[in-house]
């Protein structure tokens, strides 16, 4: 077993490959980030459209949430990478394809977890605040959403591990991610045991620190 | 008021999704972005590969940078840049059609069947298909694969070869080079087939070199062209003019040099009967 | 658009065969993967909730190693770092017998077992330490214990998180398309490069992976529904992949 190929290339797999500062497109923080923040986003609009009254927008966001539960991700990915710039009659670059395909699908499991967040927040609390005469809308923006958004974190934390794994799957349309510097390197030194092992332990470490974070903030916020 | 919002963000977004209301071609792409996309590979040297610096060069890409953009920037009147993205055998058609290259600058062969939905420029470089194996390996030549593991990529003219003309050899194939040449060296397969070419430049970089032979004469014949879409004739007119300007002044000779040189990273000189068939191919202005 | 739909692509020729080739490989990994994801996953899960501390420790260190790094890293160290550590014998079976499958099946049936004891672990924890005590009262052993009284009810109680788990098998058998295992993502990849016609192809992958994943949700409802405790309902998870 020799590790330097992962001595000498450290910089590469790490700087590009981890943080996405290189000449190629990629880094795997550079996806996962902007990916939970947009994803968030878009899976609160879907969540709330999912609890909404109005058929309109109950039955197109349930249907997209089971849709994007029931394919995998792989396909998902494939959707945006070959049928997406034939619809927009241009290329797109990696990172578009790839963050938009996160977003997309990320936000399908977000919006569970934001249902989840606001029928957490107790019956009582719409009750006592619509009694105070809020209108619906305040009410969500006052009352619901700042305490869904506590019950919520810990469920958060979780996703945004579950999409830093998933970001390895952005290396199959050559975007030059953690897992796709790995590759590139293997492809030259042929040496597949101390590389994955490598990139093994950096995932690794990056979710077992997170995972234990979101494990603190759950005794914290389930003791107040 | 949320209801007809959201109905017009939808149609607005989809609007904008289709954007190809007027049918573009190529070089107004090019024009419009300031940016000529190539599809070339990351694991197949000298052509096209990731080196020890973690630089993306090899010979097709020099020749797109040296020969291709000059005849673009000339014709655009503007300095047109170049971006590469990773393209595969089983992936650079869809690449194509689906507009998210221009170009596929690699180590494409041209064939009949191949032009029914791609159309290709002049031929750049010549070569067959050969095998690699492990040296003293039995498998001297395509005779010798029968009920062998034979390693190729997937979608390649080599895989498609064996599959129609030995049938009864196990193919195994892969998304691309590295993967394969990978199983062969962990004995997962006996023998790897691609142009000889590739093989040899395969053989070149490997961390042991002397391990590995270039088996077999050539089983087919395989001439490099890039690939580009069809009905598009003003921007092959131009990648076509660039590399005739490339051979007839000198420069296309340079950049062999560097690669195939007796120097270069793969030594494999230049037959003066393809040197012949690429000056044919100049026509005259 | 100037992209011409041609949906025959999909029954003529060598396409029909392969997506039909592509769902039994898919099949074939799910059923495997999952066999050894549930074993390892009810001993972890079990063992993880044990008072006896190397035992816990022991299930603790291979679920939190696994868990936590991504299945295409796994799929890549199972099919490339493996092989070379085992006995030459069996390497010269595997590599005549689909060595990328056996990778693809290990890779997805360690990982997901590590995913499972989580889910099994929080179901044996759900069940009141009475049940425990009770057991071991009558004379049980722990293993007994476990075996005849706790993880039967556990299992009963985690039927909607293990649904969503078992549904996330079957998604993830697309990964091992990386290593060449001819899945149906892959055979969708092969029928885009023969016929480019992209988007049919991937139509077909997709709504035979939603029939599948549809079908496996509503059979795990039924079997909900039939070994459904009344009066204890286990917490349960919200989906992540």
């Amino acid at each position: 077993m020799d590790f330097s190929v992962v001595t000498n290339n450290f910089v590469f797999l790490i700087a590009q490959g981890f943080l996405g500062i290189g000449a190629f497109t990629g880094g795997t923080l550079r996806l996962a980030v902007p990916a939970i923040v947009l994803g968030f986003i878009l899976g609160t609009l879907i969540g709330l459209a999912r609890l909404s009254q109005s058929r309109w927008l109950h039955w197109p966001a349930k249907v997209y949430i089971e849709f994007f539960r029931g394919v995998p991700l792989v396909m998902v990915i494939f959707w945006f990478w070959f049928i997406v710039p034939t619809l927009a009659g241009k290329s797109l670059p990696e990172y578009a394809v790839a963050l938009t395909a996160f977003v997309i699908f990320e936000a399908a499991y977000l919006a569970e977890i934001v249902r989840a967040g606001i029928q957490s927040v107790p019956r009582g609390q719409v009750e006592a605040a619509t009694a105070t005469g809020l209108s619906k809308h305040q009410l969500m923006r006052h009352v619901i959403l700042p305490q869904a958004l506590r019950n919520m974190i810990p469920a958060l934390v979780t996703q945004f591990i579950v999409l830093l794994k998933d970001t390895s799957l952005a290396s199959i349309i050559g975007y030059v991610d953690l897992t796709k510097a790995a590759q590139i390197v293997n492809n030259r030194e042929i040496r597949p045991f101390e590389l994955y092992l490598f990139i093994a332990i950096v995932y690794w470490l990056c979710s077992y620190a997170m995972s234990l974070y979101a494990q603190r903030l759950e005794s914290r916020l389930a003791s107040r | 008021m949320k209801r007809s919002l959201t109905i017009l963000a939808v149609a607005y977004f989809l609007i904008a999704l289709t954007d190809a209301g007027h049918a573009q071609n190529t070089l107004e792409k090019i024009d419009k972005s300031g940016t000529l996309t190539i599809g070339t590979r990351n694991g197949s040297p000298p052509f096209a590969y990731i080196n020890k610096n973690n630089d993306w060069v090899g010979f097709s890409i020099d020749l797109v940078e040296h020969a291709i953009l000059p005849a673009l920037n000339k014709k655009l009147n503007k300095q047109i840049k170049l971006e590469k993205k990773e393209s595969a055998p089983a992936t650079r058609i869809p690449l194509l059609t689906s507009n998210a290259v221009d170009l596929i600058a690699e180590t494409m062969t041209d064939t009949q069947s191949r032009r029914d939905q791609v159309d290709f420029s002049l031929t750049f470089f010549v070569t067959g298909a050969q095998f690699l194996v492990r040296k003293g390996s039995p498998v001297k030549n395509i005779e010798s694969i029968a009920g062998k593991r034979i390693a190729a990529q997937q979608g390649s003219t080599n895989a498609k070869i064996i599959r129609e003309r030995v049938p009864s050899a196990k193919l195994v194939e892969f998304p691309d080079q590295p993967a394969a040449f990978q199983a062969l060296s962990q004995r997962q397969v006996d023998a790897y087939t691609n142009d000889g070419i590739q093989l040899a430049g395969l053989k070149a970089k490997a961390p042991k070199p002397d391990d590995w032979a270039v088996a077999g004469e050539f089983f087919s014949y395989e001439p490099y062209g890039m690939a580009m879409r069809k009905n598009d004739s003003d921007f092959r007119q131009v990648v076509n003019v660039g590399l005739m300007d490339a051979i007839a002044s000198g420069r296309y000779a340079e950049i062999y040099e560097k690669w195939f040189g007796a120097k270069g990273e793969v030594p494999y000189p230049l037959t003066p009967e393809n040197k012949r068939f690429l000056q044919l191919q100049v026509v005259p202005k | 658009m100037s992209y011409n739909f041609d949906w025959s692509v999909l029954w003529t020729g060598q396409s029909g065969n392969w997506l039909i080739q592509g769902v039994l490989t898919t099949l074939h990994i799910f059923a495997l993967g999952l066999l050894i994801a549930l074993a390892l996953g009810i001993v972890a899960g079990a063992l993880r909730t044990m008072p006896f501390a190397p035992l816990r420790w022991l299930a603790s260190s291979y679920v939190e190693f696994f868990r936590n790094v991504p299945l295409l890293v796994w799929m890549f160290f199972w099919y490339f770092g493996v092989p070379p550590l085992l006995p030459q014998a069996i390497q010269n079976w595997l590599f005549d017998h689909g060595v990328e499958f056996w990778a693809g099946v290990f890779a997805i049936g360690v990982y997901h077992g590590a995913r499972f004891s989580e889910v099994i672990r929080a179901g044996i924890q759900s069940i009141p330490k009475t049940q425990l005590e009770a057991a071991l009262s009558t004379g049980l052993t722990i293993a007994q214990a476990y075996r005849l009284i706790i993880v039967p009810i556990a299992l009963r109680l985690i039927v909607p998180p293990a649904t969503n788990e078992i549904v996330n098998l079957l998604k993830n058998s697309s990964v091992a398309l990386t290593i060449g295992v001819a899945e149906l993502t892959f055979q969708t990849r092969q029928i885009e490069t023969y016929t480019a016609k992209a988007f049919e192809a991937l139509a077909a992958g997709t709504i035979i992976y939603l029939i599948l994943c549809l079908t496996i949700a509503s059979i795990m409802a039924g079997v909900e529904r039939r070994v459904a405790i009344p009066g204890m309902i286990a917490q349960g998870q919200t989906g992540a992949s």
